[in-house]
């Protein structure tokens, strides 16, 4: 297929179709692409678009995501400057449409998909809208290309689920971002073309999760970026994030995607693990294996193929410094209280999940906290059905649970939202053994985990607003004690990102400092729009006001 | 329950700018100060640190039959920005600029009723001026097309409030101020000194109420009919963009507040209204007030439409009847009420002054005979 011409910072550079701008740029060798207020230098991090530190001008566009921004031949693409000229951008023609139907379904993973699927079978019409090129989340991750031969079962598996909502009859909008959750509920998204203003009669939120980083100094670093998004990069645009690759991480994924880099020709340099063997933890591994036997197997087996291709697998370990040197990212670590260091063109981090819960903490569903996995959680029925009538929530949304459990509350929660009383008693049972199974896993991975106490008081908490843990002690010092108080104190948490990585870490160090139970107000307060969204959408979307006349 | 014993000569109630501009005063003039906050919904974490001094011209269409109140107050929005000139100085920086505000026209009517309104504004001292057209392309290059002039209020200016809020409150605890979380629901006249009741007693010589939204409740305690009802406001914020906006800009018809932060972020509002919290609980946000107030900003100013919108906030303002009330409550005159009125972030130092002052007797910045409690009664 023949290549793309783009241009970056007025550079004549080729790719590959169907890459995103972030991994076109990848593949031609460039990890900064922004630079920050105190011309700090970012690259790709989340690789999802919510840390917005891949932001980049296109055309003369300022701030555009470009792991969210699919690459087109002729585009001129330049390093996003701290503060961009107030010039008015070309006129966009946007459209904006209301629309109404019987079930919306936002993301379009393992949950979201399944929730569609059996809400449609119910006779529903169903609407599912994805911010990606090609929906399937997280777990069953799609290539970019149309035409890729999937790379594994899994892909194959999401492929095939995708069709399956398609042949139902879900009409899916792919690069559809929600943006605003309003009461009634009335939820607003964007897509390239057209803005749109929903009032479904039900609401299934499966938005999934995002990674928790490690915040250790040199973090926030271009070529530092989570598992997830390295693995986004190799699944979806089979592009390496770099040739020597380090992984830090606890759990699973970690693993398996040094694993996939390997089998695409990375050199692991090192695959770090925050917990001990697991192999020493017998009683929940064993309870792991009862409650799933194929996954368990799926898992061992993977650990004894990364040993095939020689990773090493190192246990006790966490990533403590990353340092930039004319040669690559030099990382400090610790391995059973040593410390040692290792060379990487690319270092990646993975310290557990994060809930996107944006949406329904908007809408104003009861959560609580849940401290085994450290995370909000919504109050749900058993049919899914959150604490506002009509809305409903499946998947790591809710909290870590897996793609099995999504899947199968996907289902019940379609079902519900589409009016069927029904239940199945069986779905029931094997969502309490999905359960059962990520319990008795993160027994066997339970590790400390990287806390604000025992970074040092230069550390970066907050990417966006480039604020230090000792800026969030001297606040905490003058006698702040709620969460709000110190970001109008400090600016932590005021960027582009709202607070998804510097908050949950915030809140938890908040509440342990003040000795409190965490609750959803030791997190920041919501607020719209979830993610930055584009001055001339917002005039689009004005529009729609007009047209029923509730204009002002 | 149990009473604080220590001697306290002035306790403020509400910790917003007001409150805490009054305990300023009193503090450096050496009194025994504490400030009793319910720190719920202070206006003054929410405000966007517009510096207004021309007559707003939503109040105006809002408020016709109050349009008096307004004009007889503008003496007041004078010294206001003087006393936020020295607050600047004294806590050593809230990027406070006096560029001067612009209010824009798009029609004939509309510049016919700013040049009326210039004329009143300038005889009671505002330093303002009509701009045509085609003196504003020089001046603010990212306004649109459609604008035909403008008046400049060259008293007008900006400044960061989360700065200023964060400052103030370093100075106050440097002077020994003491904040306490409580909510005042009522007084004990009946003691050598007035208490203030919460769920405990807070006794002192002197109280200054600085309660906002709060105070209605509490005045109506005292004998005294101001209603308050707080006002949800909708408030929007841009990322960051080159710093080009340097005035505070307007406009004379439609609701609209935009300036640029020093930090290069837009800042957006103008009275877009909110939908009431429950309870005590914080206004949220409406739609129609997002999608309205950034579509009518960046028609007004193109050159902002290359930002993103990064977030939307609401809070409660407390206009009460456009013109500020200050000093001793007629029966209990050791209890005195410091509430700006509209534009309460602007007036709230000097409000706040010459309450304390009035209180603990020492000079006010301002007479403030015209802003008395008697009106009420
Ligand atoms: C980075 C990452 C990598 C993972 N990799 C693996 C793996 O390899 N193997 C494994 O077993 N498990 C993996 N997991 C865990 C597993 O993905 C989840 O348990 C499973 O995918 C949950 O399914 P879900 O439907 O809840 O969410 P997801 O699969 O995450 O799907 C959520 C979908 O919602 C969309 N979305 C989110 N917000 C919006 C919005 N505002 N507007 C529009 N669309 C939106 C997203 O684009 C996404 O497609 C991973 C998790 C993460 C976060
Ligand atoms: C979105 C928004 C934008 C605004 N923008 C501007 C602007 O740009 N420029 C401008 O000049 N003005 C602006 N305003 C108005 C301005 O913010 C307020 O008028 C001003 O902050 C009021 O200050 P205050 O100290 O009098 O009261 P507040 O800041 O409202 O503080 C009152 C305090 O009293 C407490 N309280 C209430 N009742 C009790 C009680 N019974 N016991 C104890 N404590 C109590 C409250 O909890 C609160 O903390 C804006 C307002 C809003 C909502
Ligand atoms: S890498 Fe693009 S938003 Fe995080």
């Amino acid at each position: 297929m023949s290549k793309l011409r783009f241009t970056f910072d007025g550079h004549d550079r080729t790719a590959a179709p169907d890459l995103s701008v972030a991994a076109a740029l990848t593949e031609c060798g460039t990890q900064a692409f922004r630079r920050t207020d105190s011309d700090a230098q970012r690259g790709i991090f989340c690789g999802m678009g919510v840390c917005q530190d891949c932001l980049v001008a296109i055309d003369g566009v300022p701030n555009q995501r470009a792991c969210m921004t699919p690459l087109r031949d002729g585009m001129q693409i330049e390093t996003q400057i701290a503060r961009p000229k107030l010039t008015a951008p070309p006129a966009q023609k946007k459209a904006a449409k209301r629309l109404t139907p019987a079930v919306l379904v936002i993301g379009g993973g393992a949950g979201g998909l399944n929730a569609a699927i059996a809400a449609r079978e119910e006779g529903a019409d169903v609407l599912l809208l994805d911010e990606r090129k090609v929906p399937g989340g997280q777990y069953f991750k799609q290539s970019a290309s149309p035409d890729a031969t999937p790379l594994d079962p899994q892909q194959a598996d999401g492929k095939a689920l995708l069709r399956a909502a398609l042949d139902a009859g879900v009409q899916i909008q792919s690069q559809t971002e929600v943006w605003g959750a309003f009461d009634g509920p009335e939820i607003m998204a964007s897509d390239p073309e057209c803005v749109y203003a929903i009032r479904p009669r039900a609401l299934i939120v499966a938005t999934g999760a995002y990674e928790r980083p490690a915040m250790i100094p040199g973090w926030t670093l271009p070529g530092v970026m989570t598992v997830g998004a390295a693995q986004t990069l190799w699944r979806s645009y089979r592009t390496l994030s770099g040739r020597r690759i380090a992984l830090f991480g606890n759990g699973p994924l970690t693993a398996q995607v040094a694993l996939e880099l390997a089998n695409g020709g990375a050199e692991i340099v090192l695959l770090g693990e925050a917990a001990s063997s697991p192999w020493k933890r017998t009683q929940a591994a064993t309870r792991m294996l009862r409650s799933d036997p194929r996954l368990t197997i799926k898992g061992i087996r993977m650990l004894a193929e990364l040993r095939r291709q020689g990773v090493s697998l190192r246990h006790m370990t966490k990533p403590t410094k990353i340092e930039q040197t004319d040669s690559g990212l030099w990382v400090s670590y610790e391995v059973h209280g040593r410390t040692k260091q290792v060379e990487a063109d690319a270092v990646c981090l993975n310290f557990g999940f994060q809930p996107q819960n944006e949406i329904l903490r908007l809408l104003g569903t009861k959560m609580r906290f849940d401290s085994r996995y450290d995370q909000l959680r919504p109050e749900r029925s058993e049919m899914m059905e959150t604490s506002v009538h009509g809305v409903f929530a499946v998947g790591d949304c809710c909290g870590l649970g897996g793609a099995p459990a999504a899947a199968v509350e996907g289902r019940i929660a379609g079902r519900a939202a589409a009016g069927s009383k029904v239940t199945h008693t069986k779905e029931q049972s094997e969502l309490s053994s999905h359960r059962a199974f990520q319990d008795a896993l993160w027994q066997v991975y339970a590790a400390t985990p990287v806390q604000l106490e025992t970074v040092t008081p230069d550390t970066i908490v907050c990417r966006c607003e480039e604020i230090t843990k000792r800026v969030l002690d001297d606040a905490m010092g003058n006698g702040h004690t709620d969460i709000g108080a110190v970001k109008r104190a400090t600016r932590v948490g005021m960027g582009r990102c709202q607070g998804r990585y510097c908050g949950p870490a915030l809140a938890g160090y908040m509440a342990r400092r003040l000795d409190l139970d965490v609750q959803d107000l030791s997190f920041f307060a919501p607020r719209i729009p979830i993610k930055p969204v584009d001055i001339g959408t917002l005039v689009a979307a004005e529009n729609l006001l007009d047209q029923d006349g509730s204009d002002d | 329950m149990v009473p604080m014993t220590d001697q306290i000569d002035l306790l403020v109630i509400g910790g917003g700018i007001t409150g805490q501009c009054a305990a300023l005063a009193a503090a450096e003039h050496g009194a025994c100060v504490r400030i009793v906050d319910f720190k719920r919904n202070a206006g003054s974490h929410a405000n966007a640190g517009s510096l207004h001094v021309q007559m707003q011209s939503r109040f105006l269409r809002l408020n016709p039959h109050l349009a008096d109140n307004l004009e007889s107050s503008l003496p007041l929005y004078l010294e206001a920005v003087a006393a936020w000139e020295a607050l600047d100085r004294k806590l050593g920086g809230v990027e406070l600029t006096r560029e001067g505000g612009l209010m824009l026209a798009d029609s004939p009517e509309q510049m016919t009723f700013l040049r009326q309104k210039a004329e009143r504004e300038a005889k009671k001292g505002l330093s303002v001026d009509i701009l045509d057209r085609d003196a504003l392309p020089k001046i603010a290059p990212y306004l649109g097309s459609t604008i035909m002039g403008a008046e400049i209020c060259h008293d007008e200016g900006k400044l960061n409030p989360l700065i200023a809020n964060r400052k103030l409150e370093a100075r106050l605890t440097e002077l020994g101020v003491e904040h306490v979380y409580d909510r005042i629901i009522g007084f004990d006249m009946t003691t050598s000194n007035p208490i203030a009741k919460g769920t405990i007693d807070h006794s002192a010589d002197q109280i200054v109420i600085a309660a906002a939204w709060g105070s209605g409740a509490l005045a109506n305690e005292l004998g005294l009919a101001i209603k308050t009802p707080p006002e949800p406001l909708h408030m929007n914020i841009t990322e960051a963009g080159d710093y080009r906006i340097h005035h505070l800009i307007q406009h004379a018809e439609r609701p609209i507040t935009l300036k640029q932060f020093r930090s290069g972020q837009v800042v957006i509002g103008g009275g877009w209204s909110a939908q009431a919290g429950e309870g005590d609980g914080i206004p949220t946000i409406l739609s129609q007030s997002l999608l309205g107030n950034v579509a009518l900003a960046a028609t007004i100013a193109p050159g902002i439409g290359g930002l993103r919108l990064l977030r939307t906030w609401a809070g409660y303002n407390t206009p009460v009847d456009g013109k500020a009330t200050i000093g001793p409550t007629l029966l209990h005159p050791r209890l005195h009420l410091a509430l700006p009125g509209d534009a309460g972030y602007t007036l709230g130092p000097v409000v706040g002054q010459c309450a304390a002052a009035l209180a603990m007797g020492f000079d006010p910045l301002t007479d403030p005979t015209p802003y008395a409690v008697s009106r009420w009664t």
